[in-house]
């Protein structure tokens, strides 16, 4: 992406700041582009396109902090902003534990290429664009009396990001996102109008799997016919790929160093303790080229490095940036996972397949969770309770599908009692969360 | 200089501009167009571990072009509000007229004024962080002195001004000033190796008259309630039983089980579950539901909406029948009726779609305690914290912070951190008693349809004959 105003908006940034008496600044300017495409039915419904960009600074002034953003980087304009924006840090009380990071913790430059960035962004015809939604939808209309509307969406945003700070940091990212989607509803006896969805997404346009995205939406949501509330009980519960990441998220929370400084946590004191199952392995796989999520540093600058999160069930580490750091007297680590990926332990490299199949028949009786509906976990406790649909199953062999249903219980107890792992996360998702396989667990029906 | 004026100069654009604009917007093909102008700032101050030391300002600007062509949209924003970038945006959007071929030519401009349902008795620029962190600090301290478990208080207070110019190709020429201000704050609270949190806020548009004692004590109070009853509170046993629903954020439910089913975008797709049952009875005649934009300072009302149609006061359900959706533009020419001012957007870099304000039901003739005391087992919730729907298979679903347990017709074990799932249209059927308690809960609700909407909800006590409960199995 051409870098048009960048240079002129981080130098009036700098120079202010620094004329302003801050003791040291932060700087992080973005642009992005983006257009979308829907097609409703036969024809084109919606058509997005836009560009933006955006100047970020967190500024650290006689031991006081303040972040401030704006989109308006004309000269005196923005001057005037830096001002205003220095004058309010002095009002707040001091915060001795705000700094930059300490310089030998950042990012030093010289990675390999993480391949993040399609080159030919700017060359894909929009007619292109709307006929891949076209294709979706082509791939269903007509094909099933009972479906009733479907919309398919292309969409591809770029972005750029460049980090300066005053001790001499320096970092840029360059990234592209394509993706395809498509949702349908269908409609069988009685009211009910269940709806289905897919989508991929890729970093490289050439990478985009958009056949059979339509087909796919369809045959998700015609399965959903008839859904039923069946009793409830302890049943094993199977969760598909697209939808297991909902169970990690209130791990990878509880190991966020605000949390854990501000007693807000469930897992507050475990670190190096066994907490989970055994089976259990999450691995921030920070430097995978060509993944979403991929990085060599966060937004502090600071550098991120392959690293487990929890091995064999023990928590390895909390996500702890310098602020955090200097309050807790934990070490610092990094804010947020880049890449993290669940396996069952020792299976990280493992070539054997292992997909929803292998994980129904392993479980034998349950039901597999499909969606998520609703829900939350309490944060200092890991109870949680969400409502679901999917299906019930018997010998592996899928029967019916169930609705109005909550599954609840503990975040620690449910990960004790994980009985498989899969192998088939889907690229297309930042996190690489694959099919998982729980035994008895708590469900609510009628 | 009128407040139209003032936002022409601010946005640096001439009513010839606007009308230049649209005619780009419009010139290959389309019914219509509108230019939505906004400048938006936000403060923000943070109290953690007892000190006010985190402080933020942020500043967006932009406008955004649509050209509407039958119900297709074309939409384009820049960030740059010279005749240039715009007429960019403007020609991005027209793209979607180029299968219609149809046009119509702009209409001559006339400004609008809208009764204004948020006055402003003090701006926030009067106000700077010395007036208002005492109030944050005076919160973090009523919070501790209230009860000797809390452990940590997080505070945190946004206000923000937003200035919209509003023009469109039927010539109506507006411009508001909306403001919003939201305190919440979230405490942890430990009795031994036991801890706990809960939260509470309060969100209205107002200016800095926002900041009161009364409200310092009245979030303190709501916030420690909440969190101290957990201690007491168990996961109850799971499964189907009679709800309960508290006045005040109980309209939740309304929220998620018909609300969004009653948006009309969905029901002209025909994928609401409520798709071919306008006009019919749905429910008990003592239930009426309105969605409303005119309620004053209320955080979902708007003076006009984003497609410059009057805040109104519309009845979805009326004494039991559904007698309205929620309309945008697209969705009212599509069943051939007037808007009902719903067409809202996030900011000027999404277009609008049909959204609510504030959803309340009217009060019923029942009293609470009568309705508690005849349920034999069930669960009484008034505590909420998120909910869900899926629209065209109807279930839909809200977490239950806190509640109690019910037997045999007196509140009993205080209950915490569950989900409730029912389907909206049998729900709905299904509310047998409406208590006189109605009232709206001021709280920072927010919706997520595709883009973030501040909204509100409310209701009066009432009595579902059942739902699903999430909770343990024996």
């Amino acid at each position: 992406m051409k870098q048009d105003n960048e240079s002129a908006a981080i130098q009036i940034a700098l120079e202010t700041a620094e004329k302003c008496g801050a003791d040291a600044v932060r700087i992080t300017y973005n642009k992005t582009k983006h257009s979308s495409y829907t097609v409703r039915n036969d024809k084109l419904d919606r058509l997005q396109q836009a560009t933006g960009s955006s100047l970020f600074l967190q500024l650290y002034t006689e031991g006081r902090y303040g972040t401030f953003s704006t989109n308006r980087m004309e000269g005196e304009e923005l001057k005037n902003f830096i001002v205003k924006s220095i004058e309010t840090t002095r009002l707040l009380t001091e915060d001795p534990y705000r700094s930059l990071p300490e310089k030998s913790l950042c990012y030093m430059g010289g990675g390999a290429d993480l391949k993040q960035r399609d080159p030919g962004f700017s060359d894909i015809p929009l007619e292109k664009k709307i006929e891949i939604a076209k294709m979706c939808n082509a791939e269903i209309l007509g094909k099933d009396k009972r479906l009733l509307n479907v919309n398919s969406e292309y969409g591809d945003y770029e972005d750029h990001t460049l980090i300066l700070d005053s001790q001499g940091f320096s970092g840029e990212t360059d990234q592209t996102n394509f993706t395809v989607s498509t949702e349908c509803s269908v409609k069988g006896k009685g009211d009910a109008r269940p709806e289905g969805w897919w989508y991929e997404s890729s970093l490289f346009f050439d990478d985009l799997k958009y056949d059979g995205c339509g087909e796919r939406a369809l045959e998700r949501a015609v399965r959903k016919l008839g859904a039923r509330k069946i009793k409830s009980g302890k049943y094993n519960m199977v969760v598909e790929n697209t939808v297991s990441s909902r169970l990690v998220s209130p791990i990878i929370n509880a190991l966020n160093g605000a949390n854990i400084q501000q007693n807000n946590s469930f897992l507050n004191g475990k670190l190096g303790e066994r907490v989970f199952s055994p089976l259990l392995e999450i691995y921030d796989d920070a430097h995978q080229p060509g993944a979403f999520g991929s990085r060599y540093f966060d937004s502090e600058g600071l550098a991120t490095h392959p690293c487990p999160i929890i091995d064999r069930g023990v928590i390895s580490t909390y996500f702890i940036n310098t602020y955090y750091s200097k309050k807790t007297g934990l070490p610092v680590t990094i804010e947020s996972p880049s890449l993290p990926l669940c396996t069952l332990s020792g299976e990280r490299e493992g070539q054997n397949e292992k997909n929803l199949e292998h994980l129904l028949k392993g479980a034998g009786n349950g039901i597999f969770v499909t969606g998520f509906n609703g829900g939350n976990t309490n944060s200092s406790t890991g109870d949680f309770s969400f409502g679901i649909e999917g299906f019930y199953f018997e010998n592996g062999i899928i029967l019916y599908p169930v609705s109005e249903m909550n599954v609840t219980g503990n975040i620690i107890s449910l990960w004790n009692s994980i009985f498989d792992i899969g192998n088939d996360p889907r690229k297309a998702s930042r996190w690489l969360i694959p099919t998982l396989s729980f035994d008895s667990v708590d469900f609510n029906g009628f | 200089m009128t407040s139209i004026q003032r936002s022409l100069h601010l946005f640096g654009v001439s009513t010839e501009d606007l009308k230049r604009l649209t005619e780009t917007a419009l010139s290959k093909g389309g019914e219509y167009s509108d230019l939505f102008f906004e400048h938006s700032t936000v403060d923000e101050l943070t109290l953690r571990d007892g000190e006010v030391n985190g402080a933020g300002s942020h500043i967006d600007y932009g406008m955004g072009v649509r050209v509407v062509s039958g119900d297709q949209t074309g939409y384009a924003y820049t960030e740059i509000t010279t005749m240039n970038e715009m007429t960019n945006a403007a020609k991005a959007a027209s793209l979607i007229a180029l299968e219609s071929g149809k046009s119509i030519p702009a209409a001559d401009i006339t400004p609008q004024e809208f009764k204004n349902h948020y006055p402003i008795l003090k701006s926030w620029e009067e106000s700077d962080i010395s007036s208002r962190a005492p109030f944050i600090k005076e919160l973090n301290d009523k919070i501790f002195s209230l009860d000797n478990r809390v452990n940590k208080v997080i505070a945190k207070l946004t206000n923000s001004t937003t200035q919209v110019l509003f023009y469109n190709s039927l010539g109506t020429l507006c411009s508001d000033e909306r403001p919003m201000a939201t305190l919440s704050v979230t405490v942890i609270m430990q009795s031994g190796s036991r801890v706990e949190n809960g939260s509470a806020s309060r969100s209205y548009r107002m200016g800095s008259e926002f900041l009161t004692h009364n409200l310092i004590d009245e979030i303190a109070q709501e916030a420690v309630k909440r969190t101290a009853i957990l201690f007491e509170a168990g996961i109850p046993e799971g499964g189907e039983m009679p709800v309960v629903m508290g006045a005040g954020g109980s309209g939740i439910l309304l929220h998620e089980a018909i609300g969004h089913a009653f948006e009309a975008d969905f029901n002209r797709q025909n994928i609401s579950i409520f798709s071919d049952k306008l006009g019919k009875k749905i429910c008990s005649s003592e239930i009426s539901v309105v969605d409303d934009g005119t309620v004053q300072w209320n955080r979902g009302s708007v003076n006009f909406d984003d497609e410059g149609v009057a805040g109104q006061k519309t009845f979805m359900v009326t004494e039991g029948y559904l007698t309205s959706y929620l309309h945008d533009r697209i969705s009212a020419s599509y069943y051939k009726t007037a808007p009902t001012g719903n067409g809202r957007r996030e900011s000027f870099r999404y277009m609008p779609l049909p959204r609510m304000r504030a959803t309340y039901m009217n009060n019923g003739t029942s009293k609470e305690s009568d309705i508690i005391s005849s349920v034999k087992k069930g669960i009484f919730v008034d505590n909420f914290s998120n909910g869900q729907v899926q629209i065209g298979a109807g279930d839909f679903t809200f977490f239950v912070k806190s509640g109690y347990m019910i037997e045999n017709g007196k509140l009993t074990m205080p209950v915490k951190d569950v989900n409730i799932i029912g389907n909206g249209p049998k729900a709905l059927a299904d509310i047998v008693a409406v208590a006189d308690n109605s009232y709206i809960d001021n709280g920072s609700w927010t919706c997520g349809k595709e883009q973030y909407c501040p909204v509100s909800c409310g209701m009066p006590s009432v009595l579902i004959n059942k739902l699903t409960v999430g909770g343990l199995q024996q």
